[in-house]
C-alpha cells in the first residue's frame, strides 16, 4: 500500500482536479428542460477501492477449466494487487451475452472503448480525476523530467504470460523505434522538442525520461493520446503506439528476432505482401483472436466478419469488492448493422442490450415511444465539449486570395458567427437539448475561460454583423441582398464543407446558410463524402469545415479540433500544422499573430505545473474565441454517443456517464462491472 | 452449332475483359485513394495517421504506381483466383465477399422466381382476357410496381413490419442463426427471411414482364394461324397455350439475361435499406472507402455473372427457337 | 360507316396515329396529367406559397393544414388557421395547436419571395398570406424538419426532375439513333463493335456504374454542373435500349418494298435513311422515348437516395425522398412521403402514354 500512498500523495498529477462532481451536476440542474424530461440522471459510476479482498471468485466456466486443469486457479491468474472496483449499485453475478451493434470494420472504436481499462492510467467516472488502471500508481519527479509507472506484481496477459516492464521496452525499441513500422516519431514522446525514452527500472517499474520538464505527461498517459490510448486503440487499425506491447507474442513477426527473410516468408504464406502488413494485422486485437491483451474481454470472432464476438479474459486484472474477478458478462456479440436506420430500429425493438454508439438524437421521440416494447431505459448523457457543430475556419486558404484574406480577418469570422441563429439550430437538430454558444469547453471544466466566453461573438446580432461586414468594404449588394466582392463585383460566396457523419451536418449547414442571408452572405453548402472532405482539408482546399470539436474539453490531450497542431488534420491550414509540429523547420508560419501566440502558449504548457497549465489553456481559449478561429454553434449535448439505450435487465448502469474523448465513453463507466439481473 | 457456341463464348470473354477494365477504371476514377479515406475514418474515430505514415501506407499499397501497372498486378492475380486483399477489411477479398455473393444470388434468384411465377400466368390472363376487369386491376398494380421506387417501398414496408408485426428488422438470418454454421436449419432460416426482400425486389420486374408477355401474346393471338386454329374448332385453352404462348416466351428468355443485372442493381439498394448481408452494402461501402480490390472484384463478379446469364439465355433461346440463331449473330 | 372508311382511306399517317391514340383512354388521361405537371414545372415559383429554401425551427414538422374557403359570413374568402408549436418536454415531440379563431387570409397574386420567370424578375405568387405572423403559412403538404414548406419544395423539385428526364432522354435519343442507325446501316465491324458495347453496358449492373461515375464528379462543381453531369451519366447508360429499337426497326424496314423502290430509283443511302426510314418509325421512337423517361426519373431518385446524385441545396424529387428516408420521418412526419406521389404519377403517366403511343405507332396493325 505504500505505492498507493505515493499515488495519492503526488501533487502535480490530477490534470483536471478542479472539476467536482457537484459542479457538473449543477450544469444539468440549471436547465429546466433536462430536469423535466427525467432522462438526464446524476453523474455516477463505479469507484475504486483500496481494500484488496482476501479470497477470489471466478466465472463458472473458468472454474470448470481450472478443475479440468486447463487453467491455473484464479488467485494465480490475478496480480498480487488486483485493481478493486466497487460497482455502482451492488456486486453482480456472472453470465449473459451483451448484444450490441457495430457498422463495419471501420467501427473498431466501438470495441476499443469497451476495452478502455487496458490503459495505463484512466479517469474516474466524472472524467475529472486520474485514477490507476493497468499501472497501480505513478509519480513524477520534482523537475518534471521523469515519470515513473508502477506496475502490478504478477499481472498477466490474456494468454497467461507475465506482463512486465520488458513489454514497455519492447514497444519502445522494437515497435516504436523501428522505422519500417513507425516512420516518424510522435510529439507525445518529446518534451521541448527533445525526444524522450523508456527505461526499465525493474520488473514492475518503468520510467519515461525526458530532457525537458514534461509535467503534462501523466495526463497524456491517461488521455486518449497516441502514447496513452492503450493497446486496443493504439495497436489496431495499423497504428503502432500505446507505450507497451506483448513482446513474447509479437517477437515472432519481427525481423530482429529471426531474419527479414523468415518474417517475409511468414507474411507471404499468410497472404500479406510485406511483414509490416502482416504485423499490423497480428498486433490488432480486433482482427487477431490470438493476440494477448489486458482488457476485460478478448476477440474470438474478428471485426471483419458479420459478427464481432468477444469473450471474457481469464487473466483480467480487476475484481469487485467481493473478490469476484470481472467482467460479469461472459460474451459480447456485436452484429453488423449495414446502416444507421437499421441499427436504430433494431435497438428500438430491444435487440441490443446497451447501445449508445450510432443512436441518433433526431430519433429520440421514436426511441422514447418504443421504451416499453423494447424493454429499455433511455439516458441522455451530456458532453463536455463546447460545440458538437463547429465551423472550423481555414486560416490558410489560398485558392482565392480575396476569400483567403476575409477568412483571415477576425471581424469577418465574428460577423459570420453573429449571423447564426443558434437557438433555431438547437431546437431543430438537438431538440433543444444543447447549449448554444462558442467552442469553449463546459463551464465545469478546469480549462474553461469563464462563463462570459460562452456568448462572446456567439449570439445572434444581425445589426452588429452587418456593420462589421460593411466596415470590411463589403457594403455593395446585389438585387437579392447578397454582398458583392470588391475585386470583381460578383457575388461573395462562402463555402461550407459538410459531411453526413455523427450528425446530419449538411442540414445544419443549409440552415446556417439561410441565416446568413440576413447578413448578406451567400453560404454555399458543399456536401461531401467523408474521405473526400478530409482529403480536401489536407490540401487546404476548404473554406469552412463543419465538424464537431469533441475532445477539446481537455485541450492538451486532444487539440486537433482547436489548433493547427496535428499534421493529419488540415482544418486550420495543414501548412500551419506542419510549421508547429516541426518546430518551425517545415510548413509556413501563420500570418495571424494571435494564432502564433496561441500556438506558443500551447507549446509552452507541457512543461508547466497543473494550475499554471490550466491558466494557460484559459488564455488560449480566450484568444481562440475572441478571434473565432472556430465558430461554435451548439454543444454540451447528448448528440454524440449521449443517447444511451440500456436494457432493463442490466444492473449497475449509471444514470449519467461522462461523454468526453478522454472518458472513452462508455469505458470510464467500466462495462465489466455491469451484469444481468435476470 | 458449335461455331455458334464458340463465337458466343469468345464474345462473352471479350465482354468479360472489357468489364474487368471498366470496373477497374471506375474504381480509379474517384479522386483520392484508399489511404485518404482511411485517414478520414481514423479521424472520425478520434485517431490520426501522420503524413509520413500515410506516405508509407501508400507505398505499401502500391497506390502511387500508374493505372496499367496496378491493373496488370490485379488482373494477373485474378486469373489465378487471387482477388487480392481488401484494404478496409484487412482480409482476402474472396473471404470478405464469401457468403455474400451466394446470398446475393439467392436473393436475385428468389426474386426471379417470384417474377416468373407471377408474370407468366398474369400476362397470359391479361392478354386472353384483354380489357377485362382483372386485366385492369393487374395492369394497375403492375404500373404501381414499376412506378414506386423500390427503395422507398423497402423502407416503408420495413418500418411497418417493425411497428405492426413486431418483425425482426433487416438481415437475412435471425440473430441466433447468424453465427451458426451452414446446415438445414440455417438454410430454412434463410428461406423464411427471403420472401419479403425478394417480393420487393421482384415487383418492378414482374410488372415489366407482365406487360411484355401481354403485348407479345396479343401480337401472336392476332396472327392468322391462331385464327385458323380457332376456326378449326380447337379448344381455347389449346389454342392459346400450344403455340402463341411458346412464341411469346422468346422475349422472356432473351430478357432473362438483362433482368439479372437489373435485379442485382435493385438488390443493392434494397439491401442497403433493409440491411441485408449481400454484396450490395459491401460494394457501396467499398466504393466510398476506395477499397479498390474489393469494389473491383464485386463489379467484376457481378458482370461475369451477367455474361454467364446472357450466355445461358442465348443457349436457351437457341434451343427454344433455332430460327433466331442468325438474328443473334 | 362509309364516311368513316373514306376518311380512314385518305387520312395522313399522323392523323391515323392520333385517331388510334385517342382510343387509348389511359394514354389520353396520362397526356393531360403530364401536361399539368409540365405546366406546374414551368410555373413552379409562381405556385410556391413560400420560399422553398427558407428555414424556421418554429415551423418544423407541421402536418398538412387545410385551406378554409369560406369566411364566417359565408363569403368566399380563403384563410388558414393560426398555428403554434411547443416541444413536449416528456416526449420531445413538437406539438402544434391550431387556433381556428385566428384567421390568416390568403391573398391571390400577392407578393412573396423574388424569383425570375422566363427572364422576368417578379415576386408575385398565386397564393400568399396577408399579415401573417412568424410561423404562420400555407402548409398544404406540411413542412419538413427544417420548417420548409413541402408544397413549395415539391413544385420546384418537379421542375428539376422533369427537366432532368427530358435533357437526359434527348441525349439518349441522340446516341441511340446515331449508334443504332450506324449499326444497322453499315453492319459488319461497326455493327459488331456497337453491339458489343451495348452488351457490355447492359451486362454491368447499373448502380455500381453510377456510383463510380458520380463519385468521380469533382466536389467543387456547382449545382448546375452536377445536374448536367448526372444527366449525362444517366443517359450514357440508357441509350442502349433506344439503339436496339432503332437498329431493329432499321433492319426490319430495309427489307420493305418501298425502300427497294427508293434504292432502284437511285436514292442515296443518306436520303433513304433520312427521307424514308426515319420518318416511317418516328412514332416508334417517340413511344420508346416516353418509356425511357420514367427510367431516367427513377435513376435520378436512386442516385440521390444513395447520396451520389444531386445534392442540397438543389431540390429534386430524389432529394426530397432522401429526406424522407429515415425512421423519424416515418414515425413523426409521414406526410413527407407525399413527395413520392408525383414521382409515381409521372412515371405511371409516361408508361401509359408510351403504351398508347406504341399501340398507335402502327396504325395499320
Amino acid at each position: 500500500m505504500t505505492t498507493r500512498r505515493k499515488f495519492l500523495g503526488s501533487t502535480a498529477v490530477f490534470a483536471a482536479a478542479a472539476i467536482s462532481t457537484d459542479a457538473l451536476a449543477q450544469v444539468v440542474a440549471g436547465k429546466g428542460q433536462f430536469g423535466a424530461s427525467g432522462l438526464v440522471g446524476n453523474l455516477q459510476g463505479p469507484t475504486q477501492s483500496t481494500v484488496i479482498p482476501t479470497s477470489f471468485k471466478e466465472a463458472p466456466q473458468l472454474a470448470e477449466l481450472v478443475k479440468a486443469g486447463k487453467l491455473p486457479p484464479v488467485a494465480q491468474r490475478l496480480p498480487a494487487e488486483p485493481m478493486v472496483i466497487k460497482p455502482l449499485e451492488s456486486v453482480g453475478k456472472y453470465g449473459g451475452t451483451w448484444r450490441r451493434a457495430f457498422i463495419g470494420p471501420s467501427d473498431g472504436e466501438n470495441g476499443n472503448r469497451i476495452m478502455a481499462s487496458d490503459k495505463l492510467l484512466f479517469w474516474d467516472f466524472t472524467g475529472s480525476k486520474i485514477v490507476p488502471s493497468v499501472a497501480k500508481s505513478f509519480d513524477i519527479s520534482a523537475d518534471g523530467r521523469v515519470t515513473t509507472l508502477h506496475l502490478r506484481k504478477g499481472m498477466k496477459w490474456s494468454d497467461g504470460a507475465p506482463f512486465t516492464a520488458d513489454d514497455f521496452v519492447f514497444w519502445f525499441e522494437d515497435i516504436y523505434g523501428n522505422k519500417d513500422i513507425v516512420p516518424a516519431p510522435i510529439a507525445d514522446m518529446a518534451a521541448g522538442g527533445k525526444a524522450g525514452k523508456v527505461v526499465k527500472v525493474n520488473e514492475t517499474t518503468v520510467q519515461f525520461v525526458f530532457e525537458n520538464p514534461y509535467f503534462l505527461f501523466p495526463s497524456m498517459i491517461a488521455g486518449d493520446t497516441l502514447i496513452g490510448g492503450g493497446q486496443s486503440v493504439q495497436q489496431s487499425s495499423a497504428r503502432s503506439y500505446g507505450a507497451y506491447a506483448p513482446a513474447h507474442y509479437l517477437k515472432q513477426f519481427l525481423p530482429k528476432y529471426s531474419s527479414e527473410a523468415e518474417v517475409s516468408t511468414k507474411a507471404k504464406a499468410a497472404g500479406f505482401d510485406t511483414w509490416v502488413r502482416h504485423l499490423h494485422v497480428k498486433k490488432d486485437w480486433q482482427l487477431n483472436p490470438e493476440i494477448p491483451t489486458l482488457g476485460p474481454w478478448r476477440t474470438t470472432r474478428p471485426i471483419n466478419t458479420p459478427t464481432w464476438v468477444m469473450e471474457r479474459n481469464p487473466y483480467y486484472y480487476v475484481v469487485d469488492t467481493d473478490g469476484a474477478q470481472l467482467p460479469y458478462i461472459d460474451t459480447i456479440v456485436m452484429t453488423l448493422a449495414e446502416n444507421i436506420e437499421v441499427a436504430n430500429l433494431r435497438a428500438m425493438a430491444g435487440e441490443y442490450d446497451l447501445q449508445e454508439r450510432h443512436m441518433d438524437l433526431a430519433k429520440l421521440p421514436v426511441i422514447l415511444e418504443n421504451r416499453e416494447r423494447g424493454k429499455y431505459d433511455v439516458h441522455l448523457d451530456l458532453a463536455y465539449n463546447g460545440a458538437d457543430t463547429t465551423l472550423h475556419v481555414n486560416m490558410d486558404y489560398r485558392a482565392d486570395p480575396l476569400i483567403g484574406k476575409l477568412l483571415g480577418t477576425a471581424d469577418f469570422r465574428r460577423a459570420l458567427s453573429m449571423g447564426i441563429d443558434r437557438e433555431q439550430l438547437n431546437e431543430t437538430f438537438w431538440l433543444g437539448l444543447a447549449t448554444p454558444g462558442s467552442t469553449a469547453p463546459a463551464e465545469a471544466m478546469p480549462e474553461n475561460p469563464g462563463p462570459e466566453w460562452r456568448n462572446k461573438w456567439s449570439t445572434l446580432d444581425i445589426a452588429a454583423g452587418n456593420k462589421m461586414l460593411d466596415g470590411l468594404g463589403l457594403s455593395k449588394k446585389d438585387s437579392d441582398g447578397y454582398r458583392l466582392r470588391p475585386d470583381n463585383g460578383k457575388r461573395l460566396v462562402i463555402e461550407l464543407l459538410a459531411v453526413k457523419a455523427f450528425m446530419d451536418w449538411p442540414k445544419h449547414a443549409e440552415m446556417i446558410a439561410q441565416h446568413w442571408r440576413k447578413i448578406g452572405i451567400y453560404g454555399d453548402v458543399k456536401e461531401s463524402e467523408r474521405g473526400l472532405a478530409f482529403q480536401r482539408m489536407l490540401s487546404g482546399d476548404h473554406q469552412l469545415f463543419v465538424w464537431t470539436n469533441g475532445g477539446t474539453e481537455l485541450l492538451y490531450l486532444y487539440p486537433s479540433w482547436a489548433l493547427p497542431t496535428d499534421v493529419s488534420n488540415g482544418a486550420y491550414g495543414v501548412e500551419h500544422a506542419k510549421w508547429y509540429a516541426s518546430g518551425g523547420t517545415h510548413g509556413t508560419k501563420p500570418s495571424d499573430p494571435h494564432m502564433v501566440r496561441a500556438l506558443e502558449l500551447f507549446r509552452g504548457a507541457a512543461g508547466q505545473q497543473e494550475a499554471e497549465r490550466h491558466k494557460t489553456a484559459q488564455e488560449i481559449w480566450k484568444i481562440m474565441i475572441d478571434q473565432q478561429f472556430h465558430i461554435g454553434i451548439c454543444g454540451q449535448s447528448p448528440a454524440l454517443m449521449g443517447v444511451r439505450l440500456a436494457s432493463r435487465r442490466l444492473a449497475n448502469i449509471p444514470g449519467r456517464t461522462c461523454i468526453a474523448q478522454h472518458c472513452r465513453t462508455p469505458g470510464s463507466a467500466h462495462p465489466e462491472s455491469w451484469f444481468y439481473k435476470a | 452449332m458449335i461455331a455458334f457456341v464458340t463465337r458466343r463464348l469468345l464474345l462473352g470473354l471479350l465482354t468479360t475483359w472489357l468489364i474487368s477494365v471498366l470496373s477497374f477504371a471506375i474504381i480509379q476514377l474517384p479522386p483520392g485513394d484508399f489511404v485518404d479515406a482511411y485517414i478520414a475514418q481514423l479521424a472520425s474515430s478520434g485517431s490520426a495517421v501522420s503524413a509520413e505514415e500515410a506516405r508509407s501506407l501508400r507505398e505499401l499499397y502500391g497506390l502511387g504506381q500508374p493505372f496499367y501497372v496496378q491493373y496488370g498486378k490485379w488482373i494477373a492475380r485474378v486469373v489465378v483466383g487471387d482477388f487480392g486483399e481488401s484494404m478496409e477489411w484487412r482480409r482476402p477479398v474472396i473471404e470478405v465477399i464469401g457468403d455474400r455473393i451466394w446470398l446475393t444470388l439467392a436473393l436475385s434468384f428468389a426474386a426471379l422466381i417470384v417474377t416468373w411465377t407471377l408474370a407468366l400466368p398474369i400476362g397470359i390472363y391479361s392478354a386472353v382476357r384483354q380489357y377485362s376487369f382483372a386485366d385492369y386491376i393487374f395492369t394497375f398494380f403492375g404500373f404501381i410496381g414499376i412506378a414506386v421506387p423500390n427503395f422507398l417501398l423497402a423502407l416503408v414496408i420495413m418500418y411497418f413490419a417493425f411497428t405492426m408485426l413486431g418483425a425482426s428488422v433487416g438481415g437475412l438470418f435471425s440473430a441466433e442463426m447468424t453465427l451458426a454454421p451452414w446446415g438445414w436449419e440455417k438454410a430454412w432460416d434463410l428461406i423464411k427471411h427471403l420472401p419479403l426482400p425478394a417480393v420487393i425486389l421482384a415487383l418492378a420486374g414482374t410488372a415489366q414482364l407482365v406487360r411484355i408477355m401481354r403485348a407479345n401474346l396479343l401480337d401472336e393471338l392476332r396472327k392468322p394461324y391462331v385464327v385458323t386454329a380457332r376456326a378449326k374448332g380447337l379448344s381455347e385453352m389449346r389454342t392459346v397455350l400450344k403455340y402463341p404462348v411458346r412464341a411469346a416466351l422468346n422475349p422472356f428468355a432473351s430478357n432473362l439475361a438483362y433482368q439479372f443485372p437489373q435485379l442485382i442493381s435493385g438488390g443493392i439498394i434494397i439491401s442497403i435499406v433493409l440491411g441485408l448481408p449481400t454484396v450490395g452494402p459491401l460494394l457501396v461501402k467499398s466504393l466510398v472507402a476506395k477499397d479498390m480490390f474489393l469494389a473491383g472484384t464485386i463489379v467484376l463478379l457481378l458482370g461475369v455473372l451477367t455474361v454467364i446469364g446472357t450466355f445461358i439465355s442465348d443457349l436457351v433461346l437457341m434451343w427454344v427457337e433455332p430460327r433466331l440463331r442468325h438474328q443473334l449473330d | 360507316m362509309a364516311t368513316d372508311a373514306d376518311r380512314y382511306a385518305v387520312a395522313s399517317q399522323a392523323q391515323l396515329i392520333w385517331w388510334r391514340f385517342k382510343r387509348h383512354r389511359m394514354a389520353m388521361i396520362s397526356m393531360v396529367v403530364l401536361a399539368v405537371f409540365y405546366i406546374l414545372a414551368l410555373g413552379a415559383d409562381f405556385l410556391a406559397t413560400s420560399d422553398p429554401q427558407a428555414t424556421d425551427s418554429r415551423t418544423s414538422y407541421i402536418a398538412p393544414q387545410p385551406i378554409h374557403l369560406f369566411d364566417a359570413d359565408g363569403s368566399f374568402r380563403p384563410w388558414v388557421a393560426g398555428i403554434k408549436g411547443v416541444r413536449d418536454v416528456k416526449t420531445f415531440k413538437l406539438v402544434y395547436t391550431v387556433d381556428s379563431n385566428r384567421r390568416v387570409y390568403i391573398e391571390f397574386f400577392g407578393h412573396g419571395y423574388k424569383y425570375s420567370f422566363l427572364g422576368l424578375e417578379t415576386d408575385r405568387h398565386l397564393m400568399t398570406l396577408k399579415d401573417a405572423q412568424r410561423g404562420e403559412g400555407i402548409y398544404l403538404f406540411g413542412t419538413d424538419l427544417l420548417g420548409r414548406d413541402l408544397w413549395s419544395r415539391l413544385a420546384v423539385a418537379t421542375r428539376v426532375s422533369l427537366t432532368i428526364g427530358l435533357v437526359g432522354v434527348t441525349i439518349s435519343l441522340f446516341l441511340g439513333v446515331l449508334l443504332g442507325g450506324l449499326s444497322a446501316v453499315y453492319g459488319g465491324v461497326i455493327d459488331t463493335i456497337i453491339q458489343r458495347a451495348i452488351e457490355v453496358i447492359r451486362s454491368l449492373p447499373a448502380i455500381p456504374l453510377w456510383l463510380g461515375l458520380s463519385a468521380a464528379l469533382p466536389n467543387d462543381w456547382s449545382v448546375t454542373q452536377v445536374y448536367f453531369a448526372i444527366t449525362i451519366i444517366i443517359s450514357l447508360l440508357t441509350w442502349t435500349d433506344l439503339a436496339r429499337v432503332v437498329r431493329g426497326k432499321f433492319l426490319a424496314l430495309r427489307e420493305e418494298d418501298f425502300i427497294l423502290a427508293a434504292e432502284l430509283a437511285g436514292a442515296s443511302q443518306l436520303r433513304i435513311v433520312f427521307h424514308h426510314l426515319l420518318p416511317s418509325f418516328t412514332s416508334h421512337i417517340i413511344a420508346a422515348v416516353s418509356l425511357a423517361l420514367p427510367a431516367m426519373i427513377i435513376s435520378e431518385t436512386s442516385l440521390s437516395f444513395l447520396g451520389l446524385g444531386l445534392r442540397p441545396p438543389a431540390i429534386s424529387w430524389g432529394i426530397l425522398l432522401q429526406d424522407a428516408q429515415n425512421v423519424q420521418t416515418l414515425a413523426l412526419a409521414p406526410w413527407l412521403l407525399l413527395s413520392a406521389v408525383p414521382v409515381v404519377l409521372v412515371i405511371l403517366a409516361f408508361n401509359f402514354l408510351g403504351d398508347g403511343l406504341r399501340d398507335a405507332a402502327d396504325p395499320y396493325g
